[in-house]
């Protein structure tokens, strides 16, 4: 009706609008009611008589509502059906109706199938047969059943995971439409090209002829597919395609893992074009688990896109040649290199004490190995590196001491000059050096470089032909700086400097990230070749085929593959056919996908011009009766117009101050209500927008990191942690006064809760009558003590432990704390330990208590020379010494310097005998076995001679 | 268009914001005093000494005792100082007394949004500055049918009280205008109401109580949705003191009629006062209370007790 789908059940109804005006005419005579106002002088005037009784009109918008009410009642009545259903094809004989069965049908399969229904339904009802064909069918003879029977069939068939090829079904239809002549054909078209649609449309308007006729339905919407996905270095990217502007134009790309858990999204838009792509910009870590990537809102098998190991990250082997302890993980060289290549590569470390690292990490199968300062490599791990390298695999090291020294071999990319050179040393005029900007042929450009790197050591290249070619990055005085070759098909490359601080600080800087990037990204690149060309795909040795897991059906879901699918061959590289339906294959530790469409596919519409084709589109949607919705309409209206009449009688005018309030009531509840339902439908979203906040710095380790300061640990017991404080600020004071160091107000910290890592030494007194902390806490702790923090516990417990006695409640206290913490071996100190000779020296520790033993790490067993040196000191600072004395309660003293507690037994310079032990315990905790090293200052001048 | 409405019950009655408001507003002016009309005998109000002795506070003269006296009036300290025995004499001291007059009737319960204040609240607020001036002037003040003349300081608080109580009554209809009951000679009346009743009940009324020479002082006392009438469309307006309602379907063009009809009825007014020699003032609700308050105290002090 009007060029609109709109149709009435009884449009005789429709009659009665013409009393439309007859009830414009009545409503406007009657006045709404009049408002009243009180007015005390009406007595003046009530004899008055009224000039004018015309009563006031009904204003013209509530006329023009009432009417409209009215107007809505007869429409609704009228029985209007928005979408009427469709009259059927004016012919004779049976009717054929061909259903498009490709994965694009599964766009509006429901519709298509119901458009078959009611085209067989409505010939049924003029007594014709109809019959059915899907295309996927292939040629098998058309049979005329009853509707009921073709319903079933239509309701068994499904779209399938492939496009199928329509002209094969053309011969059997042929032949039905010659035997039975007056047939009309009906094809529902899924509106793509694939399977030859012109082709197949001449043939089925040449097997009509004259007499029948040829009706084609099509969707209003085609589909749209992805037909590659590629995980690049910066986000995973996936090509989709769609079939001309009927498709959507921009929709919303989600990526799922094997559970099927989303993991993220991304949006697109067509702009116009039929070819884009959609970029999903994850963290690598998440991108490697996506095994799904599929547009939503699109059901079909051509929109979902299938993701497995060929995707994934790349696994980088790290080899350090430093045998160095991994207690202090910031010295140790891979460190930095495992740390930077986390976040986008699987990273693989030998475990400590594998008798041959190299050939351990060649057999965990890595894209790339690095190899931070390795000496000479030479025997099998030579051999085996080598022919890792020739099959595509790349080689990164890194320069050291050992390769600075080490006789050549041919595993670096130039050869090296022995020694290196020292920039800006003590030694040395020259400065440290600084990173020339990238070349452009070099895989690094485009990288920014920071100002801030700067190199002192360096190893360095031979000067020979091609050096410049080899080099990647460089210095600013164009000393190569990373230098790389190619070997057969894999590569090495060498970067000057160490993977540690030592020669550098590149190791520190986002710099360094990013060209560890790169590197994975060209690692990739060669090893993809490499599989490709030589195929060593796990099990392909052993099996020919792979069988499938679990395939897509046309909606492109996943599921159990159907009978019909056959195993695929170990090198099957096409895409889907309907041999080998798109899905997983192969046992699930190691799935192949295969995919729906080829990576360069390309939807079409057909071009059906110059066909007498009698092209409808398939009915957008179902029949709507529209006669609740209008009569809710007129409801709404009819509550509008009551509210206009009461408002227009003065309701709520008078009696204003008991009115209002319950009006202002009525509308806020109103409006509560309103948003009350607008926020349950938003609340998932909120809930979903409202990420997990970071930790952020907070102003306690904002302070404690700018300025070096002393902390102690909050026991709970406000009279130990009183003396805490006022024991760390004399100390602090007393610091600042005698030393270099001048440290800010000591800090209180809860281990539970407070990050340690900002100070060098923290004063733990035992408080038994406290709970002990969580294992969490020890663990903390632990960690402060390996990262280089000292730690000291007092027991304070002096003057009631008693040799070969039970433990005092302190001391059990502590022992249960430290059995959760990694504690060195301990020894009382000794009297050449470096503690007591790093500011004063010192016979021992003493706190308020003199008698007490002081405990520190053990030192290694004395060397030979023992007896010339005065001072012996292992190689790092003790993480933890344990005292008993109360050191804190011996330095306190208040604003003016008066001391606070007293000691025992108080003899002589006791309290500045405990406040020099304090500077000295600092002092050690901060400079470590300088002092130990400054003891040879007189054999140093002997032999200059001065 | 302006809105108006009638004030509830508990609105209308007199609350400790008309007293505060009253005290406020006279202590804004200074203290009133009556002018006196005659210097001789007949002064008309009391503080001012009468010129013979009499009931009062102030000396006036020593005078020979008479025999046949009471004893106990002869100054024993004068009478020492020689032979004579004198008595001592003060001077004759009256209090002048006002009445005032506050309207609480129905149609005074109205306010506007115009109006600062309701008609009733403008009338008690009047009506209660004015006699805390005159008390502190030294007057004594009542309120017809309510208290006698009261000289008192708190007169406020006694006059709140007494309103109070009246209010408090069960069987009480406020009246509109005073009881018609023939006030003193040289008393004066002042009536703050909005004088709506019939001009001839205002006029009877009027020389009932001026039938023995009191002075009175009227103010009528408005509100400014009464003296504009903006009122447009169908509406019906309700008296508020009867049932009387009249609907009219174009108001506007009745707003010539009622402002002649209005300014007919305060001429009648205004007429019934002058020809007892009475004065008479308007005074809106919009306006000022001080304003009104200033006039009132002109008229009080004149020298005539106010036929201006």
């Amino acid at each position: 009706m009007f060029g609109l789908p709109l149709a009435f059940s009884a449009p005789l109804v429709l009659g009665a609008l013409i009393a439309l005006p007859a009830l414009w005419y009545l409503l406007r005579i009657t006045p709404p009611r009049p408002k009243q106002i009180a007015f005390p002088p009406l007595r003046l005037i009530l004899d008055l008589e009224p000039k004018d009784q015309q009563p006031a009109r009904t204003p013209w918008w509530l006329l023009a509502l009432r009417l409209l009410l009215a107007a809505l009642i007869i429409l609704a009545m009228a029985g209007p059906i928005w979408n009427p259903p469709p009259r059927g094809q004016a012919g004779s004989g049976p009717l054929v109706v061909i259903l498009d069965n490709g994965w694009p049908a599964a766009l509006d399969w429901d519709k298509r199938v119901a458009a078959a229904n009611d085209a067989i339904a409505s010939a049924a009802r003029e007594g014709r047969t109809s019959a059915v064909v899907a295309t996927s069918e292939g040629a098998r003879d058309v049979l005329p059943a009853d509707p009921s029977r073709l319903t079933e069939r239509l309701r068994a068939l499904k779209p399938l995971p492939h496009t199928p090829d329509r002209k094969s079904t053309l011969a059997p239809i042929s032949k039905f439409v010659a035997a039975n002549p007056g047939a009309d054909i009906l094809w529902i078209s899924d509106g793509v090209d694939q399977g030859d649609a012109r082709a197949f449309a001449e043939g089925l308007i040449a097997a009509a002829g004259e007499k029948s006729s040829v009706r084609m339905l099509t969707g209003a919407r085609t589909p749209v597919a992805i037909t590659s996905v590629e995980n690049a270095p910066a986000a995973l990217d996936a090509r989709l395609v769609r079939a001309g502007s009927a498709g959507a134009e921009s929709g919303v790309l989600r990526a799922y893992d094997l559970k099927g858990l989303s993991i993220g999204e991304a949006r697109f838009a067509f702009a116009g074009k039929n070819e884009i792509t959609a970029r999903l910009d994850l963290p690598t870590e998440l991108r490697n688990e996506i095994a799904r990537l599929e547009i939503e809102s699109e059901r079909t098998a051509g929109a979902v896109a299938l993701l497995d190991s060929r995707w994934k990250r790349r696994r980088v082997a790290i080899v350090s040649g430093v045998t160095a302890d991994l207690a202090q993980p910031l010295l140790s060289p891979s460190y930095y290199v495992a740390r930077a290549l986390a976040p986008f590569a699987e990273v693989r470390e030998p475990r400590a004490g594998t008798r041959d690292p190299i050939i351990a990490a060649l057999d965990e199968q890595p894209s790339l190995i690095v190899l931070t300062d390795v000496g000479v490599i030479s025997g099998l791990a030579r051999d085996r590196l080598t022919r890792f390298i020739e099959e595509g695999g790349v080689l990164l090291r890194f320069a050291g001491t050992r390769l600075a020294s080490g006789a050549a071999d041919d595993l670096t990319p130039v050869r090296l000059r022995r020694g290196g050179r020292v920039l800006g040393g003590s030694l040395s005029w020259e400065t440290p050096r600084k990173l020339a900007p990238f070349d452009r042929t070099s895989p690094f450009s485009g990288i920014d470089i920071s100002e801030e790197v700067s190199v002192t050591r360096q190893v360095l290249a031979e000067p020979e032909a091609g050096l410049v070619t080899k080099t990647w990055a460089a210095l600013d005085d164009g000393t190569p700086l990373i230098t790389a070759d190619r070997r057969g098909k894999g590569l090495i490359a060498l970067v000057h400097v160490t993977a540690d601080t030592t020669w550098s600080n590149l190791p520190l800087s986002g710099l360094f990230v990013n060209m560890l990037r790169r590197m994975v990204a060209l690692a990739g690149e060669t090893t993809e070749g490499a599989t490709t060309g030589t195929s060593n795909t796990p099990g392909a040795s052993r099996a020919e085929t792979i069988a499938p897991t679990r395939t897509l059906d046309g909606f492109g879901i996943l599921g159990e593959p159907p009978v019909t699918a056959k195993p695929i061959p170990v090198n099957f590289g096409g895409p889907s056919n309907p041999d080998h339906p798109p899905g997983f294959y192969g046992p699930p530790d190691a799935m192949v996908a295969i995919n729906t469409l080829a990576p360069d596919a390309k939807l079409n519409v057909p071009n059906f011009d110059g066909l007498k084709l009698d092209m409808q589109a398939l009915r957008p949607a179902e029949p709507i009766d529209m006669r609740p919705s209008l009569i809710a309409l007129a409801f709404i209206l009819f509550l509008a117009d009551a509210l206009a009449t009461l408002w227009l009688g003065g309701v709520g005018r008078r009696g204003k101050t008991s009115a209002t309030p319950a009006r202002a009531a009525t509308a806020s509840a109103l409006v509560a209500g309103l948003i009350l339902v607008l926020a349950a439908h938003n609340a998932p979203a909120l809930a979903q927008s409202a990420a997990p906040a970071s930790p952020a710095l907070n102003q306690k380790m904002l302070d404690a990191a700018l300025k070096t300061r002393l902390a102690y640990v909050v026991t709970g017991d406000s009279q130990i942690d009183e003396a805490s404080r006022l024991g760390l600020t004399t100390l602090s004071r007393a610091l600042g006064q005698r030393t270099a160091l001048s440290p800010a107000e000591p800090m209180g910290v809860d281990p539970a809760r407070d990050e340690l890592a900002f100070f060098p030494v923290i004063y733990w007194p035992i408080a038994a009558n406290q709970p002990l902390p969580a294992q969490a806490t020890a663990t903390r702790i632990s960690e402060f003590m390996k990262n280089g923090g000292t730690v000291i516990f007092d027991t304070r417990d002096a003057l009631t432990q008693r040799a070969g006695g039970p433990p005092t409640p302190e001391t059990a206290w502590l022992r249960r704390l430290l059995a959760g913490v990694d504690v060195p071996e301990l020894e009382p100190i000794p009297r050449d330990h470096v503690v007591t000779k790093t500011f004063y020296l010192l016979e021992n520790i003493v706190g308020r208590t003199t008698v007490g033993q002081t405990w520190i790490e053990a030192m290694p067993a004395s060397v030979e020379d023992a007896a010339q040196r005065p001072a012996r000191a292992g190689d790092s600072v003790s993480p933890i010494i344990i005292t008993s004395n109360d050191l804190a309660s011996a330095w306190a003293s208040d604003r003016s310097g008066q001391p606070l507690y007293p000691l025992q037994p108080g003899t002589g310079r006791q309290r500045e005998m405990a406040i020099r032990g304090g500077v000295n315990i600092v002092m050690y905790a901060l400079t470590g076995n300088y002092k130990a090293d400054q003891v040879h200052v007189r054999d140093l001048l002997d032999r200059l001679g001065l | 268009m302006a809105e108006a409405r009638l004030l509830a019950a508990d609105e209308s009655a007199i609350a400790g914001t008309h007293r505060q408001g009253a005290l406020e507003l006279a202590r804004r002016l200074p203290s009133l005093v009556v002018a006196a009309k005659e210097v001789a005998a007949t002064v008309m109000h009391g503080v001012h000494g009468r010129r013979r002795a009499g009931v009062g506070e102030t000396f006036w003269q020593f005078r020979p005792f008479m025999w046949g006296e009471s004893t106990t009036k002869i100054d024993w300290r004068r009478s020492a100082r020689d032979d004579r025995i004198y008595v001592r004499e003060r001077e004759w001291e009256a209090a002048h007394t006002v009445w005032i007059w506050m309207d609480r009737s129905p149609s005074m319960a109205y306010v506007s949004t115009l109006a600062l204040q309701s008609k009733v609240d403008r009338a008690l607020t009047l009506g209660l500055a004015a006699a805390d001036l005159l008390v502190r002037g030294g007057e004594r003040v009542g309120a017809p049918g309510l208290t006698r003349p009261i000289a008192a300081r708190n007169i406020v608080d006694r006059l709140a009280e007494s309103l109070i109580e009246e209010a408090g009554r069960r069987d009480h209809t406020p009246a509109e205008l005073p009881p018609p009951d023939a006030l003193a000679p040289r008393t004066q009346i002042v009536i703050l109401s909005d004088m709506l009743n019939a001009p001839d009940d205002i006029r009877a009324t009027i020389h009932s109580i001026a039938s023995r020479g009191a002075i009175g002082h009227v103010v009528m006392i408005s509100d400014p949705i009464e003296d504009t009438f903006p009122f447009m469309g169908h509406t019906e307006f309700l008296d508020v003191d009867s049932a009387a309602r009249l609907r009219l379907g174009e108001a506007q063009s009745f707003k010539a009629d009622y402002i002649r009809r209005l300014a007919a009825h305060r001429d009648a007014v205004r007429e019934a006062c002058a020809s007892r020699g009475w004065s008479f003032a308007l005074h809106r609700t919009d306006r000022p209370a001080s304003e009104a308050l200033l006039a009132l105290r002109m008229r009080l002090e004149g020298p005539q007790g106010g036929t201006a």
